[in-house]
């Protein structure tokens, strides 16, 4: 050591820093996600050599979309569209009618043991079956066309609507509930003045959020023939007609993006209430309705 | 003008109910007149009937006759086995390599973790209209891109990941515990140095927990991507589709929502030990 240190620079190039705790529970979760990309890569029947085009070939399309848009058809695009938000609309409006009662009987506060796990267990399978597989089984019975997709929107919000508007009933106050029930209120009353009046802003914000998704997915219902603009993407892509292709992706980004300003608007209003209080945090449970 | 008694009878007359704000007036309006426009039967609306679908449902229909005939041999088959895999791989890789383009991404669409308002204000614009283009849309455009197959199945859900773990994962940054930034801060760390030991650590947990939801969305949304050629479950549903064997394809839907149930359970009980 050939300068002197001082005192304090002595202590601190002796000081043992503290340990890092082991976490078994990390070391198994970086282990199990490196092993799955591997396993998973190494084993997929992929046509890898086609990965280096990818990017080039998506450029070329970009580019070929949007320098020559084919403007003559915007009007068919939007109305293509038009038909996507009315599917979405009508579809969610059918979700959230048939999903508030069985939140009602899925909720363990407000319905007896014996109905919610039956009830939980039927949103839990509409819940996992996609729209687009709804909706090809649905079109055998209700002809090519936006009736089927519609009822493939609702029947397929009704899951996850069901699941959280049951969460959202759930987390609300016991204390009006007991106040309804000590006043001689029956099941029902109870339900109408103790609980619907404390969950309905939080369940209307969660069906204008699933309205959100929901264009998503009607967007592309048509891939199937179930209305709406999926059949004129799926067609112009297939068929490489660039120029319209590009317009009607433009209307399809154009007006979801539209769509969830305006509803994001509305829905935090509701939430926030007319007095205007600092805005909570949006509940977990909206995050999680992601699909 | 009356003189007050003391035995007069206490006012129990009920106070008068609010009058709705205007906010709720014209939302009411607004969705009453979208209602209407959408469900209409004329030349903008898609003409919405309940008595039209009431007979459509009671004549006899052959997916109906497949549901109770369903084929449930169809899940030891070897086509099904082999599909089935090429769905969960396709979901692990696209997952994977998409909450890790996310991480980064997702810092950078927030106020905190943006260096300067130009990078926050491009990160957003692309994350908004990445996350409008739903799964199949992506699909769509990679099979015209890359061809047929499970790769633009793979770099279909890879957006469609980047999208949805960015987005869930950038929201959780701005309610997250500002000490330790200022801490950092105050001790010298750079912008990066500063996300690396403040922010990263506190979102680590959600991260995971979304990237781990996102597999979920994903595995469902893996099924579908065979409609239009990208590879899994979706194609084998297609197949029979188009043979109208309906008892199969319930056989197939069957299993697959069992698969994704049993996912999503093991999922949300590792999520709740992470939170």
């Amino acid at each position: 050591m050939s300068e002197p240190q001082t005192t304090t620079e002595q202590r601190f190039d002796t000081i043992v820093r503290p340990e890092k705790p082991f976490n078994w529970f990390r070391l198994i979760v970086t282990g199990a996600i490196v092993a799955g990309l591997l396993g998973a890569t190494l084993t997929v029947d992929a046509n890898w050599s086609r990965l280096p085009d990818a990017p080039g070939q998506l450029w070329t399309i970009a580019r070929l979309m949007f320098t020559n848009l084919d403007l003559d058809a915007l009007p068919r695009a939007l109305e293509g569209m038009w038909e996507s938000v009315a599917i979405a609309w009508i579809g969610t409006i059918i979700g959230a009618i048939l999903s508030l009662p069985l939140a009602l009987l899925a909720a363990t506060n407000i319905s007896s043991r014996a109905t919610v796990p039956g009830v939980r267990f039927v949103l839990n399978v509409l819940r996992a079956i996609p729209e687009i597989i709804l909706a090809i089984v649905l079109i055998p019975i209700f002809g090519l066309g936006a009736l089927a997709g519609t009822l493939a929107i609702g029947i397929g919000s009704i899951g996850t609507l069901g699941k959280l508007s049951a969460e959202i009933i759930e987390g609300c106050d016991a204390g009006p509930v007991e106040a309804a029930d000590a006043a001689g209120a029956s099941k029902t009353q109870r339900i109408r003045w103790s609980v619907l009046p404390q969950v309905m802003p939080e369940i209307l914000a969660l069906w204008l959020y699933r309205f959100e998704i929901n264009i998503r997915a009607s967007a592309v219902l048509g891939v199937v023939g179930a209305g709406g603009i999926g059949t004129m993407l799926q067609q112009t892509i297939e068929f490489r007609a660039w120029g319209q292709a590009g317009i009607a992706l433009l209307v399809v980004v154009g007006v979801t993006i539209l769509v969830d300003t305006i509803s994001g608007y509305v829905r935090r209003r509701i939430i926030r209430g007319p007095s205007g209080k600092p805005q909570e945090e949006e509940p977990a449970a909206q995050a999680e309705a992601w699909i | 003008m009356t003189t007050a008694t003391t035995e007069a009878p206490p006012d129990t007359r009920r106070p008068k109910r609010p009058p709705p704000s205007p906010f709720a007036i014209g939302a009411i309006i607004g969705a009453v007149a979208l209602t209407i426009a959408t469900g209409a039967d004329w030349r903008y609306g898609i003409g919405f009937s309940l008595t039209e679908v009431l007979t459509d449902l009671t004549r006899p229909n052959a997916p109906m006759r497949g549901l109770v005939n369903i084929d449930l041999s169809i899940l030891t088959n070897s086509r099904f086995l082999d599909a089935f895999a090429e769905t969960v791989q396709m979901a692990v890789i696209g997952t994977i390599c998409g909450s890790i383009v996310a991480l980064p991404l997702a810092l950078l669409n927030s106020h905190i973790g943006a260096p300067n308002r130009i990078v926050y204000g491009a990160v957003k614009l692309f994350n908004n209209v990445i996350r409008s283009f739903p799964e199949l849309l992506w699909a769509l455009l990679f099979v015209a891109a890359v061809g047929i197959g499970a790769l633009p199945g793979i770099l279909a859900l890879f957006f469609f990941s980047i999208a949805v773990v960015t987005k869930l994962t950038s929201d959780t940054i701005d309610g997250i515990d500002p000490g330790p930034i200022e801490a950092a801060r105050a001790s010298g760390a750079g912008h990066w140095q500063m996300l690396r030991t403040a922010v990263v650590p506190q979102i680590l947990p959600g991260y995971t927990s979304f990237a781990m939801y996102c597999f979920e969305l994903n595995l469902r949304a893996s099924a579908v991507l065979g409609l239009v050629g990208a590879g899994g479950i979706g194609e084998l549903l297609n197949f029979f589709r188009n043979q109208g064997a309906w008892p199969q394809v319930w056989g197939v839907v069957a299993g697959f929502v069992i698969i994704v149930i049993i996912v999503e359970q093991i999922s949300m009980a590792v999520r709740r030990r992470l939170l």
